[in-house]
């Protein structure tokens, strides 16, 4: 195998940069054909940056300072052309809308065959054999308007491995996919990496997949590589991770814990389910799994935070028998039956398309229940417009960029209370309060910020209304972790203050964490309300809703068929490595 | 008003036909429109979009199209009447010119906008670049940027009421019955769009770059666009209306 990128001390800055600063610093990067390379990074650490440098995109599309050499299959990237460049190396964008260019799918597939030039006898073998390496062969002549989030990626990789580059090159693939369609993708790759002996370059935020498929992680920290190796390698540095801001994978934490608590001797990180359920029953192999169970675990059977006190609180959200039909061809929900108090964090979880945000909109009132009644603190919203239904429910929306319009962030975030009536000098001084606490920039434009930081007023925006109800659709998608954190323990802090919050979220980790409450959705129906550790314990319901438990349940889940029932309902690593323990002192 | 352009699958004659031949159908009946005078012959071109319309299955489309324009048409029809003061009076200040004239303006405007809808409703975008540049040869780049504009339309459209949701959601009185308060609330929601369509075609272009935009030429489409016996047969028709148009 030889390099088929190589880079040399690149350094980029942007010509938009108006202090000149350094998007990239002295990257030394070789990447080996044939490997599967996870790029992953706190946000502005330039990893796509890094992306568009190996494309091509840099210097030939995004203007700047670029210092360095960068070699793509020999070719050097500033004297090649990017049409030359786009031979040996495909690239899919984050925005999955602006990549397509047709409106079918075949016509996708043909765009690139066509203007490289493809002999058109190849041009039919080309197009159904990448159109079966992705497994969307009965998706071919449909409207790409009409594909959901995850078969729209799977076509843009389709169109890229029909010209049969020797990279392709991604950028958060996975942000607004389910769990289900997210693995989808890193299956579809390592495919085709098998396949054709294709290198995979991929941006990615999801730590559990990274571990799983990549042969190689490279870690970005503003603007150089923080740590580079395999998964194993990388992992093993926790703490570093941590420091920088990117998340570990739980099966990693498990076995950090293991041996942090003297109970292993590896040193080597289990980076899968499997690897850390041998790590486990290595411990207490020993022990014959049949012996009668020993002292209770306290750890285990935790008392649920939600007691008797639940009928105490005051219910903010009530829904009875509510329904939404979008008229024919489109799927809404029925038979919605469901209730939040105060104080509550209650997740709706399912896979794309099962009704969550349809149902999130009957909530703040953008849609009426066209059946059966939706409450929140005491109002209909059939009777009540949504502008007065906004002062007392805040919904944070997915992409931030759709709820700032003004100039500056203190004015941002001052904006709601001034529409619900607060002077202007009054909703100013507490904005300012606001951003202030979000350590955020009050005069700064908000379009200037990035990513996380929109994200970020967005929700001090919300947090400055205090309002009775808090709806997150998405809350954590393109942030990094410690983005995440903040923004989660932010919404946790306002539950404790007394606030419902119900959150729409695909990452099982981020649910397990903060929720009391899940409320699972399947075909435009609510098939389960419960306390968390119940949902997640319940394999045939996540199996009908299509959702993988988080890591540490589904690990419980085997070891208590193994070893004893009180790992069934763990959900945190402390409480696992808690009974690994007791267990063990017990033996 | 989303899916008016959308493609709609088919199998007629319609759908059958040359792109180009479908785009020049399209100009024919709206130059007829045009030079027609008498509110029959513009009611005839009207039922033929109609007629050609259903006969593609795409009769409901058309109508949907006709509802967005009937504020519009009501409105011009109105303002016509009223300020026409010439001819015999019917009724207070309406005069047979008037009435005449607002007919004739109001099946103009309806005559104009429907062929177009409905050629675009049974035609690819991808097939109705593909064929111009080769039929009429049009430089590929005009082409692409005439159809991406036109796949745009319905994304901007989505994105707009995504962000009006969202405005509205913090409180913001869209629910509003007055239109010009209504107006003013909506110029500061669209920086957010602006920005949004500027970074969708950065990276449109960038996409389209990198899979070899600059190599395309004429001989570069897979599918071929010949002119059949049906598309000459439906380009003599054209012209035949053109002239009709022009008598009546």
């Amino acid at each position: 195998m030889s390099a088929i990128i190589e880079m040399e001390r690149v350094s980029f800055s942007y010509a938009t940069a108006s202090d000149g600063a350094y998007a990239l610093k002295d990257i030394d990067l070789s990447i080996e054909e044939g490997t599967f390379v996870g790029l992953i990074g706190p946000s502005g650490a330039g990893k796509s940056t890094l992306a568009s440098a190996i494309t091509g995109a840099i210097p030939h599309h995004y203007q700047g300072r670029l210092f360095g050499s960068t070699r793509v299959a020999g070719l050097d990237t500033c004297e090649a052309s990017l049409t030359d460049i786009a031979r040996f190396a495909g690239s899919v964008l984050q925005d999955i809308d602006a990549q397509m260019v047709a409106s079918v799918v075949e016509d996708e597939l043909l765009f690139g065959l066509e203007n490289f030039g493809v002999d058109h006898g190849e041009i039919e073998g080309r197009i159904s054999s990448a159109l079966d390496a992705v497994g969307i062969a009965d998706l071919r002549h449909r409207e790409i308007s009409t594909l959901s989030g995850g078969q729209k990626q799977k076509v843009a990789i389709a169109a890229i491995l029909a010209m049969a580059p020797r990279v392709i090159v991604m950028d958060e693939p996975t942000s607004a996919l389910d769990p289900a369609s997210a693995r989808g993708v890193f299956e579809v790759l390592r495919r085709a990496k098998e396949l054709t002996g294709m290198t995979v370059i991929l941006i990615e935020q999801m730590v559990a997949l990274l571990a799983e498929y990549c042969d190689r992680i490279v870690v970005i920290d503003r603007g150089r590589i923080a740590l580079d190796g395999t998964p194993a390698d990388v992992f093993a540095h926790g703490d570093a991770l941590r420091t920088i801001g990117v998340d570990t994978p739980r099966t990693v934490r498990i076995s950090n814990s293991l041996a942090e608590a003297g109970l292993t001797s590896s040193d080597s990180p289990a980076l899968t389910l499997d690897e850390a359920e041998s790590l486990v029953a290595g411990i207490l192999a020993p022990e014959p799994s049949k012996r009668a169970p020993v002292a209770p675990c306290g750890a285990g059977n935790r008392v649920d935070a939600r007691g008797d006190l639940d009928d105490e609180r005051p219910i903010v959200v009530e829904v009875s028998g509510a329904a939404y039909s979008y008229g024919a061809g489109r799927a809404g929900v029925e038979d919605m039956d469901l209730t939040v108090r105060a104080g509550e964090i209650l997740s709706i979880v399912g896979r794309n398309g099962a009704g969550k945000t349809t149902f999130a909109k009957l909530l703040n009132g953008l849609l009426k229940p066209s059946s059966g009644h939706v409450r929140i603190a005491g109002l209909d919203t059939r009777t009540t417009p949504v502008s007065t239904l906004a002062s007392h429910v805040a919904t944070l929306f997915q992409n931030p960029d759709r709820q700032l319009c003004r100039d500056t962030v203190v004015e941002e975030i001052a904006f709601g209370l001034e529409l619900q009536g607060t002077p202007t000098q009054l909703a100013r001084g507490k904005a300012r309060d606001v951003a202030a606490t979000f350590g955020l920039p009050g005069d700064a434009s908000p379009f200037n910020l990035s990513r996380g930081q929109r994200q970020m007023v967005a929700l001090a925006s919300v947090v400055a209304l205090e309002p009775e109800l808090i709806i997150l659709d998405e809350p954590t998608s393109g942030l990094d972790y410690r983005e995440c954190m903040t923004v989660m323990e932010t919404v946790r802090a306002r539950a404790l203050a007394g606030a419902a919050v119900v959150m729409i979220c695909h990452d099982m980790e981020v649910v397990s964490d903060f929720a009391d409450t899940l409320a699972v959705m399947a075909e435009g129906r609510l098939i389960e309300v419960g306390p968390c550790r119940e949902v997640f314990a319940n394999d045939a319901l996540l199996a009908h809703a299509h959702i993988a438990a988080p890591c540490v349940p589904a690990l419980g889940k085997r070891l208590s068929a193994r070893f004893h029932p009180s790992f069934a309902r763990v959900t945190e690593v402390a409480d696992l490595v808690a009974i690994v323990k007791e267990l063990k002192d017990h033996a | 008003m989303l899916d008016v352009i959308d493609y709609t699958p088919g199998k007629s004659l319609l759908h059958r036909l040359n792109p180009v031949t479908k785009l020049a159908i399209a100009a024919a009946i709206i130059i007829a429109t045009f030079l027609a005078q008498s509110p029959f012959a513009l009611m005839a071109l009207l039922a033929l979009t109609l007629g050609a319309g259903a006969h593609a299955g795409v009769a409901r489309r058309l109508a949907s199209l006709l509802k967005v324009l009937l504020p519009v048409v009501v409105a011009m029809f109105a303002l016509q009447v009223a300020f026409t003061s010439t001819g015999e009076r019917i009724v207070a200040f309406a005069t047979v010119d008037g009435v005449i004239g607002g007919a004739r303006a109001c099946l103009r405007l309806v005559g104009a906008a429907l062929p177009l809808a409905l050629m675009l409703s049974v035609t690819k975008l991808t097939d109705l670049a593909d064929a111009c540049v080769e039929v009429l040869h049009i430089p590929y780049r005009y082409a692409f940027t005439f159809t991406t504009a036109l796949r745009f339309v319905p994304v901007f459209t989505r994105e707009m009421n995504a962000i009006m949701e969202a405005q509205t959601a913090r409180g913001v009185r869209f629910d509003t019955g007055n239109p010009l308060k209504k107006l003013s609330l909506m110029i500061p929601v669209c920086i957010p769009l602006l920005v949004t369509s500027v970074q969708k075609t950065d990276a449109t272009a960038l996409a389209a770059e990198q899979r070899g935009f600059y190599l395309r030429t004429r001989a570069s489409s897979y599918r071929r666009y010949p002119m059949a016996a049906a598309d000459l047969v439906a380009l003599g028709c054209c012209l035949v209306l053109i002239a009709v148009g022009f008598a009546l």
